[in-house]
């Protein structure tokens, strides 16, 4: 025996009639037909928000417009002279944090161009020079350079990085510009940024070497 | 032949052998750290051990140890089998051993993961080893736990420089003394040690030694952590940006089997690594030719050259037939100059128009100068494809490029057809004589002296940047892949003759390399016959 197909809902049976459900019309009353309590229902909210705005600019009562917008009603700001704070998570343009000393925590493993779906992240690494306290323990990016055009504001980056030393903390949103070039972020700008704290630093610090919370780095340092 | 079962699997052995060997061979991978195929045994790393079952009625080998209950909140007392290390234990007829199949093994590889771990910096992000590290790999397959030691690591040197390649960092070093090994054992000149012991081991080099033999790259290369970087490749990519292509070193006549690693997005070669084949390079490569990856960009021609001045390839075509005009009538004024810097394919192409077309009676063998060779795999001819292109040639054979000059000097030739760049002899006299010709065409890779020379150029693609064939001192003839693609203007050489060819009016037919190697096997068996017979399953030791 044939398998019998189960009826779509969602299509109409072969030569059935169209099934339809009657609505009565509304029925004109003279309140429907005049439009007076709809016209004072509309009237009402206007005056609510007029006089509510009024009452928060005179007692400079700013609500968070943030939270406002989960509310009912109308919640327009003036952009660009009023802004949205962004929320605290929120993935601005990249920056680079620093050591206490001012180099930057990078050290050019390019974790983050490996986890970049976009490709924008192009580092180049260097050693530091014989002598440096660092050599042996670090490397750091000769160059560092983020297509802010290619980027796609995912944060892998971020989360990729071992360091954290690339953070997209910056709070601000990506800037229009006239041409390309300018949309090439290199490495002495992204150390410029600073996080919404105000901080060129990151708020993670860990033992670097020639710090004092750190173990030594030669035998004769050692306790062991 | 006589078996043993690996968890279950029945894998033959030779006499001699030791499990892990057994296992290799069969394509079966052990974990190890201090185990090589080409060294000698160590089984310091106890990272192989297995579980041998006891032959037919004799009880098996048991340890009283304490285990700890957690339930009692105590040590109690328990047996486990002696595992022993697959890297020394020979095989035997019927021999039964557990590698994956067993709890307690996995147990053990787990300890042993975690104590080579204690000590290591964990600095993966500024290592060159992360993505190939045997640390990475086997934490993940056997430990995948955190750290238990809560005390501060010992500390050891870092960056410390072994020699003009080397740097070493003693902390990542788990002392599996493979590269002391190696440079005893095969580079034959022993200058790796190990001082201290327990923790504070590390390897040294001799007092007043440097680690600058001929080899010193392999100890980088068979160190199974960061330990060793080299310097040429140190902070340059990333290991897995990179894909490899199966290539023939063209480092000399040896024709070391060997990976080109490049990222294939900057079109960049990045390092050449040895390619295991038992019959030709074993495990290994020399320094020279671990760096000669670096000529697959450097000293190339990038465009065709007329008079020395840069022009395009039409250009280039047309000026070399207005050169070589009135070649026709004189097919005994023509010398032609095979190399054997390039593949079987090129010269088969400029055979085919040397003798089929153009009916030129003499030819000529250019390369490299001879070199410095030892008795471990450099060899002294620093061409790969000499004997390739003397069997392509056949009687009469081609004449060294010396020669070539001596008859222009007699005013023998009026036309010159050459392939590669490269002479033996002084360039000043190549120079000179050829400058007197009527017509000198050069397809090169390189920019050489007989490129220079030539009144015009072709640019031709390096051995990375083609499929080629070629033939090693032992006769073996080499499949090398393409890596690259082909900078500049270049074009495969045999794409060139036969462009040249063409040209010249003589009805070459060679579109693809299928054609010309197809046009090859009749001409020279011998040539044809493939390296890949030895071709392995890919387990690197």
């Amino acid at each position: 025996m044939a398998k019998r197909t189960p009826s779509n809902p969602w299509t109409k049976p072969a030569g059935a009639p169209i099934q339809g459900k009657a609505i009565p019309r509304p029925r004109r009353t003279a309140e429907v037909q005049s439009y007076l309590p709809e016209l004072f229902r509309g009237m009402a909210i206007t005056m609510r928000h007029f006089f509510k705005n009024t009452k928060e600019m005179m007692l400079g009562q700013k609500p968070d417009p943030v939270l406002e917008a989960l509310n009912e009603g109308v919640t327009t700001i003036c952009y660009p002279e009023e802004k949205r704070p962004y929320p605290e998570r929120f993935r601005g343009l990249h920056r680079l944090t620093l050591r206490d000393d001012g180099s930057p925590r990078c050290v050019a493993c390019l974790c983050c161009s490996t986890a970049c779906p976009a490709q924008c992240i192009h580092i180049e690494a260097g050693e530091y020079a014989e002598g440096d306290k660092r050599r042996g323990y670090e490397r750091f990016p000769k160059t560092f350079v983020i297509d802010e055009l290619r980027c796609i504001f995912c944060g892998f980056c971020v989360e990729a990085c071992p360091c954290d030393a690339i953070r997209m903390d910056t709070g601000i949103h990506a800037t229009p510009y006239d041409s390309r070039e300018q949309f090439i972020y290199r490495k002495d700008l992204l150390m410029e940024f600073t996080g919404r704290d105000g901080s060129r630093k990151s708020a993670n610090p860990r033992h670097e070497p020639g710090d004092p919370t750190h173990p030594g780095l030669s035998r004769e340092q050692m306790d062991h | 032949m006589a078996t043993i079962k690996i968890d279950g699997r029945e894998i033959p052995f030779e006499q001699g052998d030791t499990i892990i060997k057994a296992a290799h061979r069969a394509g079966i991978d052990i974990p190890h750290y201090c185990w090589h195929p080409g060294l000698s045994v160590a089984a310091n790393c106890r990272m192989c051990l297995v579980e041998v079952a006891p032959p037919p009625g004799r009880p098996a080998m048991q340890l009283d140890i304490l285990r700890w209950d957690p339930e009692k909140k105590d040590y109690v007392p328990a047996r486990k089998p002696k595992l022993v290390p697959a890297c020394q234990q020979a095989c035997a007829p019927g021999m039964e051993v557990l590698s994956e199949g067993s709890d307690h093994v996995e147990e053990a590889r787990g300890a042993v993961q975690e104590l080579l771990l204690l000590n290591h910096p964990v600095d993966c992000p500024i290592c060159d080893q992360a993505g190939e590290c045997r640390l990475q790999d086997y934490w993940l397959e056997h430990q995948g736990t955190g750290k238990r030691m809560q005390q501060e690591v010992v500390h050891k040197p870092k960056a410390v420089d072994f020699g003009p390649t080397i740097v070493y960092d003693a902390e990542r070093c788990i002392v599996c003394t493979r590269c002391v090994r190696f440079t005893a054992e095969v580079a034959k000149d022993p200058v790796l040690s190990v001082r201290e012991r327990g923790n504070l081991n590390e390897i040294v080099v001799s007092p007043g030694r440097e680690l600058d033999h001929d080899y010193t790259l392999m100890t980088e290369h068979v160190c199974p952590v960061g330990a060793l970087t080299s310097k040429d490749f140190r902070f340059k990519a990333r290991v897995w940006f990179l894909r490899s292509a199966r290539t023939v070193c063209q480092g000399c006549a040896t024709g070391c089997n060997a990976y080109l690693d490049y990222d294939p997005r900057t079109n960049v070669p990045h390092r050449h690594r040895p390619r295991d084949n038992e019959e030709v390079n074993k495990y290994w490569m020399c320094d020279e030719g671990m760096l000669s990856y670096k000529r697959a960009v450097e000293g190339r021609l990038g465009t065709a050259l007329v008079g020395g001045e840069d022009a395009s390839l039409e250009e280039a075509l047309a000026a070399a037939k207005d050169q070589l005009a009135g070649l026709k009538d004189d097919p005994g004024r023509v010398a032609v100059v095979l190399s054997a810097q390039h593949s079987n394919e090129d010269n088969h192409a400029l055979l085919t128009l040397a003798r089929t077309f153009i009916g030129a009676k003499d030819l000529y063998v250019s390369g490299r100068p001879l070199g410095r060779g030892d008795k471990i795999l450099m060899s002294e001819d620093k061409n790969p494809n000499t004997l390739g292109v003397m069997q392509l040639a056949g009687a009469p054979a081609p004449k060294p490029i010396a020669s070539l000059f001596d008859a222009i000097k007699a005013g023998k030739y009026s036309f010159v057809i050459a392939l590669g760049a490269e002479i033996e002899v002084d360039a000043k006299d190549a120079e000179s004589a050829l400058s007197k010709l009527k017509g000198v065409v050069t397809i090169a890779a390189h920019d050489g002296p007989l490129a220079r020379a030539a009144h015009v150029a072709l640019p031709a693609t390096a051995w990375a940047e083609q499929d080629g064939t070629y033939v090693n001192r032992q006769g073996l003839a080499q499949k090398s892949e393409r890596a690259l693609k082909a900078r500049g203007d270049a074009r495969p050489g045999w794409e060139l003759v036969a462009k040249l060819g063409k040209e010249l009016g003589y009805a070459m037919t060679y579109k693809t390399l299928a054609d010309v190697r197809r046009a090859m096997t009749p001409e020279a068996p011998a040539a044809s016959r493939d390296a890949d017979r030895a071709a392995k399953p890919e387990v690197s030791a």
